[in-house]
C-alpha cells in the first residue's frame, strides 16, 4: 500500500519531466519552425522582385507603341528574342512622356543597347542617327519603314511592290463593278464618271516604301486595261506630325465637294480613321476604303462591308526577322539587307475564314 | 533536478515561475526579432526610391554647376561639377544593370549608361569651354542638356515604376505584418496557457504531499490512528512537516497503548476482588445450607409425627406430617419445572398449616380441572401467591377470608386462578406489583424468602409473554384475583 503511494508520486513526478521536456522540446521546435517559416516566407516576399536575366538587350523604337500592328509586332519579336535569352524592350512604352522616333534613337544609343529595331524613315536626321547608333557599334535593324541611305544592317518589312499590287487589283475590281454599274445606267461614254482614288501617305516621311506602293498599284491597274479617264489616284497627304492630326486630315477629305471613290490607307491608323469618318459622314458603299492591317476592329468593319479589303501583315514574321537579323549578326558578323514579311488580302469573301483562324489561334 | 526537488518549496515554486517567465521572455524575444525585420523590410521597400532621389539629385547637381560654369566660369562651380560628378558617377556605379523581365531593371540598366554618356558628354562640354571652342561647347552642351533631360524623363518613369511595385511590395509586407501579429497574439496565447498548465502541474504535484497530509491529519483527528503514514520523498518544507507528524502519531499511538494497558490491569484487579467477594458469599451460604441438613429436619418431624401417633394425637400428627411434606417439597424442588399436581399439593399442604396455626379461618376452596394436572410450571409459584394473598388480603379484614384455587383451560392455554375476598388493592398497587416496582417488606417474619417480583420474573421467563400473569381487583375490600395463563404445551 505504502509503496504503491510512492509510486505513484514517483510517476507523477515522471510525468513531470516530461510534461517539462516535452513543454521545452516544443517551445524550441515551435520556435525554430516559426523562424525558418519566417524566413522563407520574407524571402518569398523580397524574391518577387527578380525575374529571368537576359543576355542582350534590344530595343523596338516605333511610332506608336499603342497602336495593335506594333504590339503585335513586339510581341512576335519579344517571344523569338525570349528564347535565345535576350530581351526587347519597345521603347516609349515605360516613359511617362511621347517621344519621337528620333528621341527615342538617342537616348537607346545612349543607353548603349545591344540592338536597336526601328520604324525608319527617309529622313536625314534618323539617318543620322542609324549611323551614329552603328558607329558606336550597335547594330540597327529597320522595321517596315527603310532608311535606305543609313548604314542599317537590314530592313525587315513588306514588299511594297506586292502591297501595291494587292491594292491594284482591288481598285481594278472596284473600276469593273463601276463599269458595269455605269453600262446599265447610262446611256454615253461621256457620262461615265472617273473614278478617284485617294492614298493616304504620311507627310513627315519621304517613304519610299509608300512611293512604290502608290506606283505598283498604278501600274496594276493600268495592266488591266483600265484607261485614264477611268481613274485618277491623288495623293493626300495626311499630316501625322502631331497627335490627332491625321484624324482631321482624314475628315478634310470628307469636308471637300468631291469626296474619293477610293481611298487607300497605308497604316492601321490611317484605316480606322477614313471607315469611321466614312461612317460618321453616312458615305458607306459610296466611298471604299481599302485598309491596312487586320485589327479586329478592321475585320469587323470588312465583315460589315464598311471598308472593302484590307491588307493583313504577317506581324508574327516581321518580329521574329528583325530580331533573327539582329542574332545573326552577332553570330555571322552579318544578316541578309531585306526580310518581308507575308502579306495577305481580306476582303468580304474570305473575312469569314480569316476569323474562324483567328479563333482558332486563340 | 534532483537537487532542484531537494531544495525548498520556495525556492521550487520561484524556478518554476522563473521557468514560465523565461520561456515567455524568449518567445517575445522571437517576435520581437520577427516584428523587428519586418519593420526593416519595411523601411527598405522605398529605398530604392530614396536611391533614385539621391541619383536625380545629384544629376541636377551636375547639370547647374555644368550650366554655372558655362555662364560664369567660376571656379567654385567648377569645383561643385567636379562634386557632384564624382558623387553622380558613383551613383551610377552603383546601379544595375541586369536585363530581366522586370521593367525597372531594364530601365535601370538604361539610366547607368545613360549617365555614364551624359558624364562623357559633360566633361567634353566643360573640357572645350575650357579651350574656349565656342563653337564645340555648345554643341556639346546642347547635347549633354538633351541626355540630362532624357535621363530625367527616365529617372521619373523608373520612380513611378518603383513605386508602382513597391507599393505592391508594401501591402504585401503590411499584410504579412497583420498576419504576423495574429500569429504572435496566438503564439503569445498558448505560451500563456502553457505556463498556466505547467505551473499548475507543478504547484499540485508539490502540493500533493501536503495534502496527503491533510488528509492523514484527518483521519487522525477522527481518532482512526490505523492510517499509512505519508511518505516525505524530498526534504522540502512539506518533507520535514510529514517526517514531524509520522512521529507524532506514532508516539501518540505508543502512548495510547501504555494507558490502555494499565487500565486493562486495573480491570483485572477489580475483578479478583468481585469474584473474590462472590466465593466468601458462596462459603457462607454452604456453610449455612450444611446446618439445615434436611434429613434431620424430617427426622425429627417424623419422629415428632410418631410420637403424636402412640400418644393417639391424630390431629397433632397429621400436622407435623403436613409440615414435613411441606419442608421436603422446598428442600427437594431444586428443578425448574415441576407438575401442577405438585404445586397445587404444596398449596394444599401451606393452608393446612395455615389453618392449624391460626385455627382454621382460612376458607380454602379448589376448583380443579384434573387433566391438566399432569402439566408443567415453574416451580415455587402457586404457593408465594397463595400466600401473598394470606398476608395481604385476608389477614388484614375483618370475617372469614376465602381462597379460591382454580385450575381450568381457557382455550390453548392453561390457566390458574386465586381469587381471595380479602382487602383487594387498588390500581396504582397493581401496576406497581407487575412492573416489579414495590418493594415488599423483607423484614416479614414469616414470609417465606420468594418475592412477588421473583415470582412473576420466572413466570415471564416461562412463558415469553409479559401477560402470563394479571391481576384483578374491584377496589377496597373486594377481593383479588390472580390470574396465570401459561402455555399449554402438547404432550
Amino acid at each position: 500500500m505504502k509503496k504503491s503511494n510512492v509510486d505513484i508520486y514517483q510517476k507523477r513526478i515522471n510525468r513531470q519531466y516530461l510534461t517539462l521536456l516535452f513543454t521545452l522540446f516544443f517551445v524550441v521546435i515551435t520556435l525554430i519552425a516559426g523562424s525558418f517559416y519566417f524566413r522563407f516566407y520574407r524571402a518569398g516576399i523580397t524574391r518577387r522582385a527578380e525575374g529571368n536575366e537576359y543576355d542582350q538587350y534590344y530595343v523596338m523604337i516605333t511610332d506608336n507603341y499603342k497602336s495593335d500592328f506594333w504590339q503585335s509586332v513586339y510581341r512576335s519579336a519579344l517571344e523569338t528574342a525570349k528564347e535565345h535569352g535576350i530581351y526587347v524592350d519597345l521603347l516609349g512604352e515605360n516613359l511617362s512622356g511621347d517621344y519621337s522616333c528620333e528621341e527615342l534613337m538617342r537616348m537607346a544609343i545612349a543607353s548603349k543597347v545591344d540592338g536597336i529595331i526601328v520604324y525608319a524613315s527617309e529622313a536625314v536626321s534618323m539617318t543620322n542617327l542609324i549611323d551614329e547608333a552603328v558607329k558606336n557599334g550597335i547594330p540597327v535593324v529597320t522595321l517596315y519603314g527603310d532608311s535606305t541611305h543609313s548604314d542599317r544592317l537590314s530592313f525587315v518589312g513588306v514588299g511594297g511592290y506586292s502591297v501595291g499590287k494587292l491594292y491594284g487589283k482591288q481598285i481594278v475590281n472596284i473600276i469593273k463593278d463601276n463599269r458595269r454599274q455605269e453600262l446599265l445606267e447610262s446611256e454615253t461614254i461621256g457620262d461615265r464618271t472617273q473614278i478617284q482614288i485617294a492614298v493616304l501617305a504620311n507627310a513627315d516621311t519621304l517613304d519610299a516604301g509608300q512611293n512604290i506602293i502608290i506606283s505598283s498599284m498604278q501600274d496594276t491597274i493600268r495592266q488591266e486595261n483600265a484607261t485614264d479617264s477611268e481613274f485618277e489616284v491623288s495623293i493626300v497627304t495626311v499630316d501625322n506630325t502631331n497627335a490627332f492630326a491625321v484624324e482631321e486630315s482624314i475628315r478634310d477629305i470628307f469636308m471637300q465637294e468631291e469626296v474619293p471613290d477610293v481611298i487607300v490607307a497605308l497604316n492601321e491608323l490611317n484605316t480606322v480613321c477614313a471607315y469611321q469618318a466614312v461612317v460618321d459622314y453616312n458615305m458607306v458603299g459610296d466611298v471604299n476604303v481599302l485598309g491596312y492591317y487586320d485589327s479586329e476592329e478592321i475585320i469587323k468593319a470588312i465583315d460589315r462591308g464598311v471598308i472593302y479589303a484590307t491588307v493583313a501583315i504577317d506581324t508574327d514574321q516581321l518580329g521574329t526577322y528583325s530580331v533573327q537579323a539582329l542574332m545573326d549578326y552577332y553570330e555571322f558578323g552579318n544578316t541578309s539587307e531585306y526580310y518581308t514579311a507575308d502579306i495577305t488580302l481580306i476582303n468580304k469573301e474570305n473575312v469569314g475564314d480569316f476569323k474562324k483562324k483567328e479563333e482558332q489561334d486563340e | 533536478m534532483n537537487k532542484l526537488l531537494n531544495s525548498s518549496l520556495q525556492t521550487k515554486i520561484i524556478s518554476v515561475c522563473v521557468f514560465a517567465n523565461m520561456i515567455i521572455f524568449v518567445v517575445n524575444l522571437f517576435l520581437l526579432l520577427g516584428i523587428n525585420s519586418m519593420s526593416n523590410d519595411m523601411d527598405m521597400v522605398y529605398q530604392d526610391n530614396r536611391a533614385l532621389n539621391e541619383l536625380t539629385k545629384a544629376l541636377d547637381e551636375v547639370q547647374d554647376s555644368m550650366t554655372l560654369y558655362l555662364s560664369s566660369k567660376t571656379s567654385d562651380s567648377l569645383e561643385n561639377y567636379y562634386i557632384s560628378a564624382q558623387r553622380l558617377s558613383n551613383l551610377a556605379g552603383d546601379l544595375d544593370d541586369k536585363i530581366t523581365d522586370l521593367s525597372y531593371n531594364r530601365m535601370e540598366r538604361n539610366i547607368k549608361y545613360m549617365t555614364g554618356n551624359y558624364l562623357s558628354e559633360v566633361e567634353q562640354t566643360i573640357d572645350t569651354k575650357r579651350g574656349r571652342n565656342v563653337e564645340k561647347y555648345r554643341a556639346y552642351y546642347e547635347k549633354s542638356t538633351e541626355l540630362y533631360k532624357d535621363i530625367k524623363a527616365y529617372l521619373t518613369s523608373l520612380n513611378l515604376e518603383l513605386f508602382v511595385s513597391n507599393s505592391e511590395n508594401f501591402s504585401t509586407l503590411i499584410t504579412a505584418f497583420r498576419y504576423f501579429e495574429v500569429v504572435a497574439v496566438a503564439v503569445t496565447f498558448l505560451v500563456m496557457i502553457g505556463n498556466v498548465i505547467i505551473i499548475t502541474k507543478f504547484v499540485k504535484t508539490m502540493i500533493m504531499p501536503l495534502k496527503k497530509l491533510s488528509d492523514s491529519a484527518d483521519e487522525v483527528a477522527d481518532g482512526n490512528f490505523d492510517i499509512v503514514l505519508p511518505t516525505a520523498h524530498y526534504n522540502d518544507e512539506v518533507g520535514i512537516v510529514i517526517g514531524a507528524f509520522n512521529k507524532m502519531v506514532i508516539s501518540i499511538k505508543d502512548y495510547i497503548e501504555k494507558l490502555r494497558e494499565s487500565l486493562e490491569k486495573e480491570k483485572d484487579m477489580q475483578e479478583k476482588e468481585l469474584t473474590m467477594e462472590a466465593h466468601l458469599k458462596d462459603a457462607q451460604l454452604k456453610y449455612l445450607k450444611a446446618q439445615i441438613n434436611p434429613h434431620f429436619l424430617f427426622n425429627t418431624l417424623n419422629a415428632g409425627a410418631q410420637l403424636a401417633m402412640m400418644e393417639g394425637a391424630d390431629r397433632t400428627y397429621e400436622y407435623v406430617q403436613t409440615v414435613a411434606d411441606f419442608f421436603r417439597y422446598n428442600v427437594k424442588n431444586r428443578e425448574d419445572t415441576v407438575k401442577v399436581r405438585e404445586e397445587v399439593t404444596l398449596v394444599d399442604n401451606y393452608i393446612r398449616i395455615l389453618n392449624v396455626r391460626f385455627s382454621g379461618d382460612i376458607g380454602y376452596d379448589k376448583q380443579v380441572d384434573e387433566r391438566l394436572l399432569e402439566h408443567e410450571m415453574p416451580s415455587m409459584i402457586l404457593q408465594p401467591i397463595v400466600e401473598n394473598a394470606v398476608n395481604h388480603g385476608i389477614r388484614e379484614m375483618a370475617g372469614e377470608g376465602r381462597i379460591l384455587l382454580k385450575v381450568y383451560r381457557e382455550d390453548d392455554r392453561l390457566c390458574i386462578s386465586v381469587i381471595d375476598n380479602g382487602k383487594g388493592m387498588d390500581s396504582k398497587t397493581i401496576e406497581e406489583i407487575l412492573s416489579g416496582t414495590r418493594n415488599p417488606d423483607e423484614s416479614r417474619y414469616d414470609n417465606n424468602g420468594i418475592g412477588m417480583d421473583n415470582v412473576i420474573s420466572r413466570l415471564r421467563l416461562f412463558a415469553g409473554r409479559d401477560d402470563v400473569i394479571n391481576i384483578k381487583s374491584d377496589g377496597e375490600d373486594k377481593g383479588c384475583e390472580i390470574k396465570l395463563s401459561l402455555p399449554l404445551e402438547e404432550k
